[in-house]
């Protein structure tokens, strides 16, 4: 007989389970706007820690006025989507979205490129050896490098995306081409088809849902190396807004850019799960 | 001509290098259905993958119909014992894969053609899918849907839409429960009569082995450090000498656990 509470086999309930998942979050805004609001009773003008309303308001700012100064200032009737589409906030997302986009479309020739060193001894033995030592380069050192040769615009920034996420995609994509069961391919040859056809009509079908879920592994470096690019060297997108804001102290503003960006790459994330469930009904992951 | 002529093949693997056949030479009609016998080790999936293409022999040769080929084709269907189906495709695709591979590559899949082909191979594949046993409803399923023994059967139809001379089945039925073996065992018999096609099936259990094939072949290997060998090559009675069969299976037996036997002899005079 055991009185004994049950760690692992526990089973907590909807309640419980509700509650526990939520109250760190309660615990650390309950935290914070508390301290913030004794540092503001000390000193009104403090700016480390901005409060709710002063938060509110430099967001109305940066998502609801022109970007420029110079901009022409639209009437007070405008709608609410039309002075959206003109703030600060927007022109920012739409340049790092743009970078960010770019990047993942030349993601895919990674893939093509791993199945295919995967799947033939020649194309596999020809590569290999060069990403491996590739994949060990810390892209960020390369990026002065990269300043020199594509100058400071976008090229830069793009090329160090890939140059940094290019080889984890590549060799996963080979692990993955290379644990589809030999049978299998036999099968597809015993069936008629050519060696092209089994790349793309046996292998990188089956292994699809497990390379889009290495993308989505990889949403977070290319974000690191995209912010990192924006924040050295940019005259727009998210991360040079938060680098420039930082010179004046603009927490009001820069803390709820990070919350955006969070809840962006959120809603990427979401997006692919969704996405590959919709298209490999087969697939469960395990 | 023998439809498969395997000629003094000796297989080693790995280094130092370790014999796993060792000069077998065997010749198979037109329309055997041929069990290849022995015990876990002995290299009988070799020998099957010598035939299918897919591996190759250290010396020696493997013609079919008098071509050495050199990698699996549409001559030899094949059913092994897992992966025998394309997670990724419902059943039906998965059975209209071959028709529409050798029809149409990459690039004329987009074609009008296609699209008025594919509806004909569906209505084949449905054909087959009645005729292994499955309902018109199971069509749409995934293989991760389906038992253990309906996947066996889609492999098998999915092998047979294509035609080919020889079925290569290696312990394609070994993963299963009794019950569904017996099934099995009667549906591919019933195939093999209809079709006339040639079978090669690699099992380690005799009963099935006695059961289906026309023809036993046992592998065996006299000690450990040796390569296989054919033990036995026995052509198996009509069904009417059922008073045989035990005699048989003792003889099979016999032969493929010779390895053995210099113990059991000795334990047996001790």
């Amino acid at each position: 007989m055991s009185f004994g509470v049950q760690f692992v086999h526990a089973k907590p309930g909807r309640t419980w389970t509700v509650v526990l998942s939520w109250s760190l979050f309660v615990l650390g805004l309950g935290l914070y706007f508390q301290t913030a609001q004794r540092r503001h009773q000390g000193n009104p003008e403090d700016r480390v820690m901005p409060t709710i309303s002063q938060m509110a308001h430099g967001m109305y700012d940066a998502a609801l006025k022109p970007a420029e100064d110079d901009d022409q200032p639209l009437a007070g009737n405008a709608s609410l989507a039309r002075r959206f589409l003109g703030s600060m906030l927007w022109k920012d997302t739409v340049a790092t979205s743009r970078r960010f986009l770019i990047s993942m479309l030349l993601l895919i020739p990674a893939v093509v490129l791993g199945l295919h060193m995967g799947l033939f001894p020649y194309v596999g033995v020809f590569f290999m050896r060069f990403f491996l030592f590739f994949d060990k380069i810390v892209a960020l050192s390369l990026l002065p490098i990269l300043f020199i040769a594509f100058g400071i615009d976008e090229l830069s920034k793009i090329m160090l995306i890939v140059i940094g996420v290019t080889p984890t995609i590549i060799l996963d994509t080979v692990n993955l081409t290379r644990s589809v069961p030999g049978e299998q391919i036999v099968k597809a040859f015993t069936l008629g088809a050519h060696d092209f056809d089994v790349a793309y009509r046996v292998v990188l079908r089956q292994i699809a849902p497990r390379v889009l879920n290495s993308l989505r592994l990889n949403l977070k470096s290319v974000m690191l190396f995209l912010f990192a690019g924006e924040m050295i060297a940019s005259t727009d997108g998210l991360a040079y807004r938060i680098a420039l804001l930082r010179r004046h102290m603009g927490m009001d503003v820069i803390i709820p850019y990070v919350l955006w960006v969070a809840l962006l790459l959120f809603l990427v994330d979401l997006t692919m799960r969704v996405l590959n469930r919709k298209l490999h009904p087969w697939f469960h992951e395990t | 001509m023998a439809l498969i002529r395997i000629e003094d093949i000796s297989v080693a693997y790995g280094s130092p290098s370790r014999l796993v056949l060792d000069g077998i030479s065997l010749s198979i009609e037109n329309g055997e259905f041929v069990c290849l016998l022995g015990q876990t080790g002995c290299g009988k999936s070799t020998l099957l993958r010598l035939v299918l293409g897919s591996e190759k022999p250290t010396s020696g040769r493997v013609l079919i119909d008098g071509i050495e080929h050199h990698q699996p084709d549409r001559t030899r269907g094949y059913v092994p014992q897992k992966y025998s189906l394309f997670p990724d495709r419902t059943v039906l695709d998965n059975i209209t894969f071959g028709p529409e591979v050798a029809e149409f590559n990459l690039l004329t899949r987009f074609t009008a053609r296609y699209f008025r082909r594919r509806r004909q191979f569906r209505q084949e594949a449905m054909q087959y899918i009645r005729r292994i046993g499955l309902r018109e409803a199971d069509a749409k399923k995934y293989p991760d849907q389906l038992s253990g023994g309906m996947q066996q059967r889609v492999a098998i139809a999915q092998s047979l839409i294509t035609r080919p001379q020889i079925l290569l089945m290696d312990e394609a039925f070994s993963a299963l429960d009794p019950g569904t073996r017996k099934d099995m065992q009667l549906l591919i018999r019933q195939l093999w009569r209809d079709t006339g096609i040639t079978v090669l099936f690699v099992t380690h259990n005799t009963q099935e082995a006695l059961y289906l094939g026309t023809r036993v072949i046992v592998l065996a290997k006299e000690s450990s450090d040796q390569g296989s060998h054919v033990a036995l090559d026995l052509a198996v009675p009509a069904p009417g000498h059922a008073d045989q069969v035990p005699r048989l299976v003792s003889r099979l037996e016999h032969a493929s656990g010779c390895m053995r036997e210099p113990e059991d002899v000795a334990l047996a005079t001790a």
